[in-house]
């Protein structure tokens, strides 16, 4: 990219035809107190919010210039939008249904299918023996076997709770 | 032969320095931002009209950028001279609204001057040179500041501060926030596309 390489004298020359463009005679004149009549009128006080994004968001601006110029981006924007969320609806529906035979457990009385809580509850009513074993629940919470302690001593921390209930 | 003494009242606006104008400006006085506004404006208009080649464009936002800069004055730390701070409010206000400007070809040019019929370049150029010889300076002026619109944004600013301008690539690269060799870059890939745009008048 070596300048001299390139001969931009014409250019050059032919830029400095810039240098004789004026503006109409007298115009310098009056351009400073057009700037001070407007800063008196309080003008300098507010901003735009155009100019407000243009400082704080730059890129969002941009992305409005975008969508200012160029219309047909406003459609394929919102195109794509609405196809994710279309997709996005589609596959969450599918990630909601219970595949079949998962939850197979059933206690009929009262209890419904596939709802761990009411099936542990009406189990525990039915079945009280059954309950202590806790085997035939599917919640993973209640299913878990107390552990030994390592050194012999079971539970120490739970406490019997009394209840004193004075009349 | 020794030259004539200047003779300066440090009192008023006017033989005030740069920094001391700056001070009473933040401070509210508008006399001291309308001597700022005169030092400038020129320089401030040119820059924004030849980015623009519109005379109505370049009048507003000129005002529009010393509007801001008396707003931000007080903001301004003097990292840089109060001149590319200044510079730079201008450019980025200009560059903004280009991006929004619905008529990109919209020119409301300025005359020449006198002195353009009486250069010796442009006169050699447009009569010797082109293949177009009855070319006016006019229709050369209406062609460059065409060409100069097809530029990109960057790279029209890059070529107006230095070819038009006549500022140092440094300078360039303080107010328009980029290294010295994105300058170079830039303005040789602006000066390559424009020998493009104007092939008929050079050579």
């Amino acid at each position: 990219m070596k300048e001299s390489q390139d001969n931009f004298d014409e250019l050059k020359r032919l830029l400095k035809l810039k240098r004789h463009e004026v503006p109409p005679p007298g115009y310098f004149n009056h351009f400073s107190d057009s700037v001070i009549s407007r800063l008196q009128a309080g003008e300098g006080q507010k901003e735009s919010a155009v100019e407000r994004l243009n400082e704080s968001a730059p890129w969002l601006a941009s992305l409005l210039h975008i969508f200012e110029a160029r219309p047909g981006v406003i459609g394929a924007f919102a195109t794509c939008l609405c196809l994710l969320l279309v997709l996005g609806a589609v596959f969450t529906g599918h990630s909601d249904a219970t595949p079949d035979g998962l939850m197979t457990y059933d206690s009929g009385v009262g209890s419904m299918p596939g709802n761990p809580i009411t099936s542990l509850a009406s189990s525990t009513l039915a079945a009280p023996g059954e309950a202590s074993g806790i085997v035939a629940s599917t919640n993973p919470v209640v299913s878990l076997q107390p552990s030994p302690s390592m050194f012999g001593q079971q539970n120490q921390l739970f406490q019997n709770a009394s209840f004193a209930v004075g009349r | 032969m020794s030259e004539p003494a200047t003779i300066t009242d440090a009192n008023t606006p006017g033989g005030m320095l740069e920094g001391d104008l700056v001070r009473r400006a933040r401070h509210g006085d508008l006399k001291a931002y309308d001597e700022l506004v005169k030092r400038y404006q020129e320089r401030i208009y040119a820059t924004i009209y030849h980015m623009t080649s519109n005379h109505e464009d370049a009048n507003d936002l000129a005002q529009d950028a010393f509007i801001k800069a008396f707003q931000a004055l007080k903001s301004f730390k003097g990292g840089s001279s109060f001149y590319t701070w200044l510079y730079r409010i201008a450019v980025n206000k200009t560059i903004n609204f280009l991006k929004t400007r619905k008529n990109k070809y919209n020119l409301s040019l300025n005359d020449l001057d006198f002195n353009a019929e009486n250069d010796k370049d442009l006169v050699a150029l447009i009569s010797d040179k082109t293949p177009l010889r009855d070319a006016s300076l006019s229709e050369l002026q209406k062609k460059l500041n065409e060409a100069l619109l097809r530029l990109s944004e960057p790279h029209r600013m890059v070529m107006v501060l230095h070819d038009v301008q006549g500022m140092s690539h440094e300078e360039i690269a303080d107010i328009v926030g980029c290294n010295i060799g994105t300058v170079r870059s830039r303005l040789f890939y602006a000066r390559q596309e424009m020998q493009g745009h104007l092939s008929e008048y050079i050579k």
